[in-house]
């Protein structure tokens, strides 16, 4: 028996979209379709609307316009089930059609992922159960890429720190516990931070509630005698609120920048039609343009181009543009004065699609590149870049005051405002309370009176307070207290995450993703399955001694001397299932795997950035290459979300204005 | 019989409270791993605390807020505070949730737990939603009468700070009264100028760029707004309103 590859994209791709379209097929006739906007993007990546077409789907409204007509009998609701005033706006429109309709009309409501107890009781009280047939659509996660999948659960950075809801944590291990079923128990479960360590103990207690249903309802493969998974090598969860400042940095990678200036939602971004004029549409590269300014463009890794592009640091996509530019243009030149016989003609013209497929990916990528550009050239961009490496390379965060300031005075957007903020308090465990208060008001007088309580709620996500309120962690304290902050002074220097000499154009260290930062949530990883590299990096070996021969590698070490400076609880779980150690031995003989060839599941909880991604990659790569070092090699990355520091901090900022 | 699978103490827990026999019940489902079984059961047999406990080591905010949804129809808000203030996700969910639908929930809870940082921030963000200036300012200074007796730093700071905005939102009315009738300026190219719910910067930098100089700095005076940032204020708007002095 040759298992699946786990946590394999498009097996999950495929089943989310057999479910939904089952579902459809389940309503006889035509139908409209009112979706949350929030889930308009990932279903977008699961199904074409055409399919949806060919499945009966006449029109599709957005649940928040409050416009659906009454031209379909069937009225289909494809709402996120767990946000109590979404279920209450699926009420009230049920409601508005019922009363303005002259046709009865058949209500079905799709709960993604789940129904849950609070919807049922919601719409009993608003007198609609009984008329609409409601099941639910087990969507979890969303293949974003090959190696990424996410729950694409936007509110989930507010949600948990902000207002501590765990329902992304709650969401984030069942989906983790299907892949569990499919493929084996994790092994071992380690990471890193409070949430982090809720959502281990929620997997193993998930594991004995389906064992106790086990037998009572016999269908299905028995669970009881799950062993632990001889494909997956283990889960490494890593709590955002662990590593905050990698998210409020400016990301230096083409994905990354693309994402900080025009912003991707489920693989897709949208461009100002202007920058991108002069191309015509072409097949897989825009979407839908119906917008009238804006053109929608997809971002993904299936464009080799792209893929090639997307993880570089953006310092270097000038002359990689160039390189495939002059390799298209001597390749089609070349080919046409050599074709000479009917053949190479053939052949040639056999390949045509593809370049002309690649012409366009390199005019549209070279026109984003070139308004990043203008963007990164801005003194704005360039002040804010050397507060952030100043602040992240260690320097006196006093010394940066100024700058701020000045950057407030001249009326710099209010996100990149508090990113830079929060990033000072984040690094140094809090800012002076006398400069806090300084910059609170300067803050308050910039931007207006209603932030206020903007600066509440990022006191209240732990991302701006005052020096003295955070304790750090590890240092002579014995033991950590709970909620002390992540003390980054040793850290930097035990984990190497600052980089002077870093080389953007071939790297040899994560680092360049933020040309010089490394950015800490990803070494915590590296410090688990990649430890001989990072020892060697950290503490340059002797010439001549063998690769694994450097003491800082032995074991857990790193990861252990390191976790215990940064916030929060540290875990490291083995799960053994029921099966002895012995009988575990011999399974993983007979199924022919060895140590090599198995997947690490990192998963970010409470968001993952692009740039972080990349240097993810970047690790996988390296384990991939040097074979058998450390543990794993196949790197997938899943997550809640995929975050910017924009998105971090405008969870907290305040909407309303006064107004007369 | 613990720790055999497959046994559903559920129901066997059932089949006691059906005899009678609570106590036996209760502590038979203990060993009930599935909290989506428990739970329902535990309502019915009236163990609300034990139900909501269970509800939150399970982890699953739906089975939580089943619970809470129960406990707040069946018990006094006094105790039903006291219920969820030892717990945590109790609070948080019911916060997050009252933030949406019911805000005098919340007002109430506030109260209760003399948390005055956060029942003066409901009232600014009440505040916020207000249909009328003046309905917003009355808001504004019951938050700061909320915090009036309390010493600590931050709430000194948040009532500083909501004492200023009270001032600045008269002044912006009494300029655009002023204003309003003074409409012979040069440069007034901008429409409809409204100065009510901008910033103290804004202001002034609209006022520069009205050509309005006296009435700036007399913000600036009145909220001691730094040079430094004066004098960027005075040269982005006078770049803007085109006046190269």
């Amino acid at each position: 028996m040759a298992p699946a590859t786990p946590f394999n994209a498009s097996e999950i791709t495929e089943k989310a979209r057999r479910d939904l379209l089952l579902l459809l097929e389940g309503i006889r006739g035509k139908k409209n379709l009112v979706l949350e906007k929030a889930l308009a993007g990932p279903l977008n990546l699961l199904v074409k609307f055409s399919t949806l077409q060919e499945y009966g789907v006449d029109k599709p409204f957005f649940l928040e316009n409050d416009n659906v007509d009454a031209s379909q009998r069937n009225v289909v609701f494809l709402v996120r089930g767990e946000k109590a005033n979404m279920v209450m706006k699926v009420a009230d429109q049920i409601k508005r059609i019922r009363r303005e309709s002259e046709i009865e009309h058949e209500f079905s409501i799709f709960w993604v992922p789940r129904r849950t107890i609070v919807s049922d009781q919601l719409l009993e009280d608003a007198g609609v159960l009984g008329e609409a047939s409601v099941s639910e659509w087990p969507l979890f996660f969303v293949p974003l890429a090959d190696d990424v999948l996410s729950l694409e659960l936007d509110d989930a950075v507010s949600d948990l720190y902000l207002r501590k809801d765990p329902t992304s944590i709650y969401l984030a291990a069942k989906a983790l516990m299907l892949q569990q079923r499919k493929h084996g128990l994790f092994p071992r479960i380690m990471g890193k931070g409070d949430n982090g360590k809720r959502l281990a103990d929620l997997l193993i207690r998930m594991r004995t509630e389906v064992a106790a249903g086990e037998p009572s309802s016999n269908t299905g493969p028995s669970f009881l005698g799950l062993a632990p998974s001889t494909t997956i090598d283990s889960l490494i969860i890593i709590d955002r609120e662990v590593d905050f400042p990698t998210v409020l940095l400016t990301q230096l990678t083409y994905e990354g920048l693309i994402d900080e200036v025009f912003n991707i939602s489920a693989n897709q971004t949208e461009v100002d039609s202007s920058v991108i004029g002069g191309v015509a549409p072409q097949p897989g590269q825009t979407g839908s343009a119906s917008t009238r300014m804006k053109r929608k463009i997809m971002i993904d890794s299936k464009d080799t181009l792209y893929s090639d592009l997307g993880d570089a640091n953006f310092a270097i996509v000038g002359s990689l543009l160039n390189k495939v530019a002059r390799r298209l243009q001597s390749s089609t030149e070349r080919n046409s004065l050599a074709a000479k016989t009917t053949s190479e003609l053939r052949d040639f013209v056999a390949r045509l699609p593809g370049y002309q497929a690649e012409q366009a990916s390199l005019k549209l990528h070279t026109s984003l590149a070139e308004e990043i550009i203008k963007n990164t050239r801005t003194d704005t961009f360039t002040r804010c870049l050397e507060v952030q490496q100043n602040l992240t390379s260690g320097a006196d965060p006093s010394t940066q005051h100024d700058l701020i300031t000045e950057l407030i005075d001249r009326g710099t957007p209010l996100p990149t405002i508090l990113r830079l903020l929060c990033l000072e308090s984040t690094t140094n465990a809090g800012i002076r309370p006398k400069d806090l208060d300084a910059f609170k008001r300067a803050i308050i007088q910039a931007f207006g009176p209603q932030h206020l309580l903007t600066l509440q709620s990022l006191e209240k996500m732990n991302l701006l307070t005052p020096r003295g309120g955070a304790t750090l962690a590890g240092g002579t304290g014995s033991s950590v207290k709970p909620g002390s902050v992540t003390n980054y002074t040793p850290l930097r220097k035990t984990l190497r995450l600052w980089d002077d000499e870093v080389n953007e154009a071939s790297p040899n260290d994560i680092s360049y993703t933020f040309s010089g930062y490394a950015p800490l949530s990803v070494r915590i990883v590296q410090s688990i399955i990649h430890k001989h590299s990072l020892a060697n990096t950290i503490k340059p070996p002797t010439p001549g001694a063998p690769l694994s021969s450097n003491p800082l590698a032995q074991g857990l070490r790193m990861f252990e001397d390191s976790s215990k400076y940064i916030r929060g609880a540290t875990f490291n779980e083995v799960q053994t299932g029921n099966v002895s150690q012995k009988a575990l031995k011999a399974r993983q003989m007979l199924s022919g795997h060895g140590e090599g060839g198995k997947t690490v599941v990192v998963f970010f909880l409470g968001g993952v950035t692009r740039a972080e991604i990349a240097a993810l990659r970047w690790v996988g790569r390296k384990l991939a290459e040097s074979g058998g070092e450390g543990r794993g090699s196949r790197v997938v990355i899943a997550a809640t979300n995929v975050l910017t520091g924009d998105g971090l901090v405008d969870g907290a900022i305040e909407k309303g204005v006064f107004k007369a | 019989l613990a720790g055999k699978p497959g046994v559903s103490f559920e129901e066997i827990a059932r089949a006691a409270y059906d005899e009678g026999r609570i106590r036996l019940a209760t502590s038979l489902l203990d060993h009930e791993p599935r909290a989506g079984k428990q739970v329902p059961l535990l309502l019915s047999m009236k163990e609300d605390t034990i139900a909501l406990d269970k509800a939150i080591e399970s982890g699953d905010t739906d089975l939580i807020f089943h619970v809470l949804l129960h406990l707040r129809k069946k018990l006094p808000l006094a105790s039903f505070f006291r219920v969820i203030n030892s717990r945590p996700v109790a609070t948080a969910l019911v916060e997050s949730s009252a933030r949406d639908q019911d805000t005098d929930l919340l007002k109430d809870l506030y109260y209760q737990d003399d948390r005055r940082l956060d029942g003066s921030a409901l009232l600014i963000s009440s505040a916020l939603v207000q249909p009328s200036l003046s309905q917003s300012l009355d808001k504004l200074k019951l938050a700061s009468k909320y915090l009036s007796d309390s010493r600590d730093p931050p709430a000194v700071f948040t009532r500083s700070a909501v004492d200023e905005a009270q001032r600045l939102l008269q002044m912006q009315t009494q300029f655009d009264k002023d204003l309003a009738n003074a409409r012979d300026i040069p440069n007034q190219s901008t429409a409809g100028t409204s100065l009510i719910g901008l910033s103290t910067n804004d202001t002034i930098f609209n006022l520069i760029k009205l050509g309005h100089q006296k009435r700036a700095q007399k913000v600036v005076n009145e909220f001691r707004v730094p040079d430094k940032t004066y004098t960027w204020i005075r040269l982005r708007a006078l770049v803007a309103a085109r006046l190269w002095v």
